[in-house]
């Protein structure tokens, strides 16, 4: 019997991010804003990603998280991750979980220039990350470190709001296999991941935005070697935002548009899913 | 058998139990209020405005502000040695809610007090603090107006800071245009 320990390790590379109160008015894409000093914020996201080519998958990805504005620019978070997996007849075999701890996360946030103040934001993101459950559904030790330049631009009075990231997180995924024998073997495996996405959102009543974005993920293999991209997908949908005094609260609807390869349509269904659902909620104390 | 697992529709029921309620209006202060504030024992005479499309045009272009509302209410201020003052209410966005305040002008259109009515946000309260609404005080027409120089900006509510530094230059350039003469 071969036991599989996947070990993987993340280095991103980016940077570019505004801030100026930490408040998200889309689900995948960050806005500048960032946490006043000495003030604190708690959010809670939940993700829900199902729809593959065959079968059944779903997945709900948890996250609590704890902010903390340590200077007008700096914001530091932790947070805790938790997942639920339900997969039948795919190839890697079938996955029961409804709830599960998954990881910690850390998050570094610096804004750089603010939209209020300087005409356009800029915020540099810096994400470290350990868990033990992939994303899709199996277990497996990954480290990671993800970076992310993030831009905003306000228009009409600040009622219109554009955001967007470039995400550039390159990986390198040891892969452990132990012998009946008990010899080790391992296995390197490098990996790029690059995303690109953006918001547009409007206040359309006071403390409502209403808008969608769209997001563009590609996936490249032993990208040290030459840049071959393996697979990618857009997605892009509606984003609903509520403000108010202390708690905030997005809703974001992500179905995959297309992507490649696509054998059995036009959906990249290997690496990504059907479509994706995500809620954040913050309240700020 | 077992059954295919969280829906997302386990997850919208969720979202709707812990959403926000409705926010509670922070009143600082009533109109009246602030009117006897200002300018105590006067009399207050409605002299609002509703804009023609070229009055808006030409406030937007002298104070830079483009986004106001088509009423602009204004009252006069007497006493018995005749005016004291203009005493005009406006509102301008916060990040979620309106912001109301009220600035009271001399008869030559120098800011001498502003007022926050009304407050609603999560951060910034200090719009309220006596320091920063002082910096506006004998402001008037022309004097320079930006937030991160001639105003102190207030951290975490930028927005705020300044939305309400624009409303105050508008309301200057409103003086200036349709008061000073009438």
């Amino acid at each position: 019997m071969k036991r599989v320990v996947t070990l993987g390790v993340s280095l991103a590379g980016l940077v570019a991010t505004p801030a100026q109160a930490d408040e998200q008015y889309f689900g995948y894409t960050y806005s500048s804003e960032v946490l006043p000093k000495g003030e604190t914020e708690a959010e809670l996201w939940v993700t829900d990603r199902r729809g593959k080519d065959e079968g059944h998958f779903d997945a709900q990805d948890y996250r609590l998280e704890l902010e903390h504005g340590f200077t007008d620019r700096l914001t530091v978070a932790g947070y805790a991750n938790f997942a639920g997996n339900h997969i039948r007849g795919l190839d890697d075999g079938n996955v029961d979980r409804d709830f599960a701890f998954r990881g910690l996360s850390a998050e570094f946030k610096y804004n750089v220039l603010s939209p209020y103040k300087d005409g356009f934001g800029l915020t540099l993101y810096a994400e470290p990350g350990w868990s033990r459950i992939h994303g899709g559904g199996e277990r497996g030790t990954e480290y990671e470190l993800e970076f992310k330049a993030i831009v905003q631009k306000n228009f009409l009075d600040d009622r219109l709001i554009w955001a967007a990231n470039l995400t550039f997180e390159p990986e390198w995924e040891r892969e452990v296999e132990i012998e009946d024998s008990g010899e080790r073997e391992v296995e390197w495996e490098k990996e790029l991941k690059l995303e690109l996405s953006s918001g547009l959102s409007y206040r359309v009543a006071p403390g409502w935005f209403l808008g969608g974005e769209a997001r563009y993920a590609s996936v490249y293999p032993d990208w040290t070697n030459g840049l071959h991209r393996e697979t990618y997908a857009v997605f892009a949908g509606p984003a609903v935002h509520y403000g108010g005094k202390n708690w905030w609260a997005t809703l974001s609807y992500q179905p995959q548009l297309f992507g490649g390869p696509s054998p059995n349509g036009s959906r990249a269904l290997d690496e990504f899913e059907k479509r994706e659902l995500r809620l954040k909620l913050g309240y700020n104390f | 058998m077992r059954n295919a697992g969280a829906s997302w529709f386990t997850i919208i029921p969720a979202a709707v139990a812990v959403a926000p309620a409705p926010l509670q209006a922070t009143v600082y202060m009533s109109v009246a209020q602030a009117q006897q504030a200002m300018f105590p024992g006067a009399k207050f005479a409605d002299r609002s405005i509703t804009f023609t499309d070229a009055q808006r045009k030409m406030i937007a272009r002298a104070s830079g502000t483009r986004d106001f509302a088509r009423t602009q209410h204004i009252w006069d201020a007497r006493n018995g040695g005749g005016r004291a003052g203009w005493f005009i209410l406006d509102r301008v966005i916060g990040k979620h809610e309106y912001i109301t305040y009220a600035v009271a002008l001399t008869p030559e259109g120098v800011v001498k007090r502003v007022e926050i009515l009304e407050y609603r946000e999560t951060y910034g309260g200090e719009v309220r603090s006596p320091a920063w609404r002082q910096q506006f005080v004998g402001k008037h027409f022309g004097s320079q107006l930006k937030l991160g120089s001639d105003i102190k900006n207030i951290s975490g509510a930028t927005l705020s800071s300044r939305h309400i530094t624009d409303g105050i230059r508008r309301l200057l350039a409103t003086y200036e245009l349709l008061l000073k003469n009438g």
